[in-house]
């Protein structure tokens, strides 16, 4: 019962986090200069410019146009994009989602896995040769651009060996190169955190009474150490989820991937309103969503974490 | 900074829609700042050389280009870029097709959806007949589509874009606001093979229009049929042109094929077109190297002299757009207001120069408003107008005195150092701001102005421009079609499109009747006198330099027509000797 009243409570707060997040940015997009029609870069004929917002609804108050939105979006309908004739916003962001999913996701999880290993390995040669060259790694991750690894990647397997297509999307030969610049950042991320964590945690008082009990140090680390070092991780997963959709925009443009990046932004150089709002909302959606998903497993990692306050 | 470039479109071929702020970044020169980097791709595919030599035909005919941009429609009436009328061109057949005579200048009209046309005396009312063309589903093109496919341009409720493409159509200003029905606008089919076009007044470029998407024709059934997702997709469509859409996949990319059902379709040798969308201009380099694509455009010194030194490449470079690249005084500022200030301001600039140190090498110097690839029917503008700029420039060798006697014109005493002066760039990146560094140095030891220079974001400058809220900005501006007037009339009193609150009676009245002159060499004069008003007298512009077209294609690639104004159409293409 308690369960049930929580997750409701839960479930509030997200739909008026996310009316708060459609408001803001409803109104903050609208103060933005330009407007659908600026991509021509020209002063049109005042009677085209007036046809045009009528066709849009965009002759209305702004208050009454906000009302609509958020009557459509009650209904589920993200309504039409201004920059792309003919399509709907849902249908797109349902066409191109996937697509990033698919790419980001294997490259998270090869992150993951890969920046946990290197992290632990770094947490347990810390100060040797293993923890200097992680650390190099994960410098190098964080710091050097995706523009520039992407080419050089091109560059060198597409246009000097020709084994793979420099561009394009659809078959696994397609994927190693985007895949490969795409895990490199949480590869170092994950690094990074995991180190620390372990660190944190080899320095706990039950990890030096586990290791005085005699425990192998294979399974201090395996079973006491490491799930406990998982935490932080786990923390900044959903950032790393929400992270594909929104932060593989240049590794998209860059491999022509038909992923959502591409909408994110240039729905916003374009003063495409309904495709700004379409992507925001998503991204929103998914961005509570596994806030909610992440404190379930903290409760499954931690057994110190409770989803309520037991009152004493 | 990957993202502003990716942002920035450019004009391609022909009458697609043009006019970039001119701002180009390094990937993309052409480029405007708020559109991006269509341009660059867009015009993959039309390199410019004349070879349409003989060589043996490869058995299998396709070629693979870059679409610079996901096209944002495919819709006639409704699509406003360069990309979208790139593929337009190539799956509708427009009543006529503009191609240039090389090596000579000029361009002429071929048939293409009229096999002929003739317009009355007074060149008000014009007949086009039709050719015997299909569309691909085998249902005859008959002048009702054109009649439908311009009541629904110009019809209020479809918002088209593009609509005042059509305004020299009778009747075109009411119909658009809703005041007449749509059967009154200037377009009837006379019969199934006959289309009668009326306009208000003569219009002496009036056949430029009828290359462009606003006069392609569309089918009211296939409207019906797919409502709003018509020319969203490649099966929301349908062709009567040299291709047709095979498949369209969005962001990814656009496959054509020869239309059996085209009247000309046996002049078509490629069997498959694939347009392959690719936004980043590296990648393109980077794919035309490893031989995926076949033709790549560059905007770049680095990348144009690396690919010359590639074999099997065939380079066409420094071919002038119809785009100008300029800065643009607010003639309403308490400073501007002065022709002697702003003279000395366009003067003060060396354009070889600054080519050279802004604009890689990559544009043409130019010294009037009209670019060199413009011309009054068999004239050359620019030839027969000579170099306004350049004789003030022998006029006032020492621009700073120019300036000066503005300065006291206006009771400003006569040191230039005291000048508040800001020039508003739109674009914030390192091209940017290589430009605005030149800039204020060369003012700063020609003038003795010390300048300010604001960077900024295309919508912010272009909100501030068009609140009058600055002294000289920079921009870029194509023209639609071959003819003085398309970026002259822009100035008129009634206009102010470019925002320099200019205005100029004398102008005005200028254009006015070259806008009636049927006559060549006299409508050439008219215009030539206007631009002299414009740029020698008044300084309310300042054109800095013409843009170009810069491509390499493989050497099997065949049959590529020059291309400026020409149109961006595949018909003529093949290939020969691909390996």
């Amino acid at each position: 019962m308690k369960l049930v009243v929580y997750i409701l409570k839960r479930l509030g707060l997200m739909l008026i986090s996310l009316f708060m997040i459609v408001t803001i940015t409803f109104f903050l997009m609208r103060s933005i200069p330009g407007d659908p029609l600026s991509h021509m870069a020209r002063s049109l004929p005042e009677q085209t410019r007036a046809n045009f917002m009528a066709r849009y609804g965009l002759d209305q108050p702004l208050f009454n146009q906000y009302l609509i939105y958020l009557r459509n979006l009650a209904q589920g309908d993200l309504g039409e994009s201004l920059a792309f004739p003919g399509r709907s916003v849902t249908e797109t962001i349902g066409r191109t989602s996937p697509v990033s999913a698919q790419g980001g996701g294997i490259a998270l999880a090869i992150g993951l896995v890969i920046g946990t290993v290197l992290g632990i390995i770094a947490a347990l040669f810390r100060n040797r040769l293993p923890d200097y060259i992680v650390m190099i790694i994960a410098i190098l991750g964080v710091t050097v651009p995706v523009f520039v690894i992407a080419p050089l990647l091109q560059l060198v397997f597409a246009v000097r060996l020709g084994w793979l297509p420099t561009f394009g999307w659809g078959t696994p030969r397609h994927m190693v190169m985007p895949v490969m610049v795409m895990a490199f950042l949480p590869i170092a991320t994950y690094a990074r955190y995991m180190k620390s964590s372990m660190l944190d945690t080899l320095g706990q008082d039950y990890i030096l009474t586990a290791q005085s009990k005699g425990v192998s140090e294979t399974n201090v680390i395996l079973k006491h150490a490491l799930r406990n070092s998982l935490l932080p991780a786990i923390t900044i997963l959903s950032g790393s989820i929400v992270g594909i959709f929104t932060g593989a925009f240049v590794v998209e443009s860059i491999f022509s991937i038909p992923g959502i990046g591409t909408h994110f932004v240039t729905s916003i150089h374009n003063n495409d309103y309904t495709m700004i709002m379409g992507t925001t909302v998503f991204f929103a959606v998914l961005f509570v969503v596994m806030q909610f998903v992440v404190d379930f497993i903290y409760v499954l990692v931690d057994p110190r974490i409770k989803l309520m306050h037991e009152t004493h | 900074m990957k993202k502003q470039r990716t942002l920035s479109f450019l004009f391609v071929a022909l009458l697609a829609l043009v006019v970039f702020a001119a701002c180009n970044t390094n990937n993309n020169d052409n480029a405007a700042v708020d559109v991006p980097d269509a341009g660059t791709s867009a015009q993959d595919n039309q390199a410019q050389t004349n070879d349409i030599g003989e060589g043996a035909l490869d058995t299998v005919q396709f070629l693979n280009l870059a679409l610079g941009e996901e096209p944002r429609s495919i819709d006639a009436s409704l699509t406003s870029e360069a990309v979208g009328g790139t593929i337009l061109t190539n799956i509708r057949e427009p009543l006529t097709r503009i191609i240039p005579l090389y090596p000579e200048s000029g361009y002429m009209f071929e048939p293409a959806g009229a096999r002929s046309w003739e317009s009355n005396a007074d060149g008000t009312v014009w007949t086009f007949h039709l050719n015997n063309n299909y569309w691909e589903d085998g249902v005859p093109v008959t002048a009702h589509d054109y009649v439908f496919s311009m009541r629904r341009t110009v019809a209020p409720e479809t918002g088209a874009p593009l609509s005042f493409m059509l305004a020299p159509l009778l009747h075109f200003d009411e119909v658009n606001a809703g005041e007449l029905p749509l059967e009154s606008l200037g377009v009837r089919a006379i019969d199934d093979m006959t289309l009668e076009i009326s306009l208000t007044s003569p219009v002496p470029f009036f056949m430029n229009l009828t290359t462009d998407r606003v006069m392609m024709p569309q089918r009211e059934d296939i409207i019906a049929l797919h409502g709003e997702r018509y020319g969203s997709g490649g099966e929301f469509t349908i062709a009567n042109g040299p291709f047709r859409i095979e498949s369209w996949n969005q962001q990814s990319s656009i496959v054509l094929v020869r239309n059996e059902h085209y009247w000309d379709s046996d002049n078509v040798r490629l069997d498959t077109v694939t347009f392959h969308i690719m936004t980043d201009a590296t990648t393109r380099h980077h794919a035309f190297e490893a031989g995926e694509i076949d033709i790549v455009a560059v905007t770049t010194r680095q990348w144009r002299d690396h690919f010359y030194g590639m074999s099997g490449v065939i380079p066409t470079v420094g071919v002038p757009t119809q785009t100008i690249t300029y800065a643009f005084f607010n003639t309403d500022d308490e400073l501007f207001q002065n022709e002697n200030i702003r003279r000395a301001f366009m003067i003060a600039i060396d354009r070889v120069e600054l080519n050279e140190v802004a604009f890689d090498g990559f544009r043409i110097p130019t010294y009037g408003w009209i670019v060199p690839s413009i011309s009054v029917g068999e004239y050359n503008f620019r030839e027969h107008a000579g170099d306004p700029i350049r004789e003030l420039q022998a006029n006032h060798p020492d621009p700073r005195e120019l300036l000066i006697q503005g300065m006291q014109e206006l009771g400003l005493g006569d040191d230039p150092s005291t000048l508040n002066v800001t020039f508003n760039l739109a674009g914030t990146d390192e091209w940017f701001r290589t430009l605005g560094e030149y800039l204020q140095q060369i003012y700063s030891v020609n003038l003795g102005v010390n300048m300010q220079i604001n960077f900024a974001e295309w919508g912010i400058f272009f909100d501030n421009v068009q609140n009058g809220n600055f002294q000289i900005g920079f921009m870029g501006w194509g023209a639609f079609f071959n003819e003085p007037f398309d970026v002259l009339n822009i100035f008129m009193s009634e206009t102010n499109a470019v925002h320099t609150g200019w205005a100029n009676a004398e102008f005005d009245e200028l254009i006015n009747r070259a806008m009636v002159e049927l006559d060549e060499w006299e409508r050439l004069q008219l215009y030539i006198q206007a631009e002299r008003i414009l740029i020698y007298d008044e300084a309310a512009v300042m054109p800095l330099a013409t843009t170009t077209l810069n491509s390499f294609r493989r050497d099997f690639v065949r049959g590529v027509r020059p291309s400026t104004f020409g149109d961006a159409v595949l018909k003529y293409h093949y290939t020969s000797g691909r390996p």
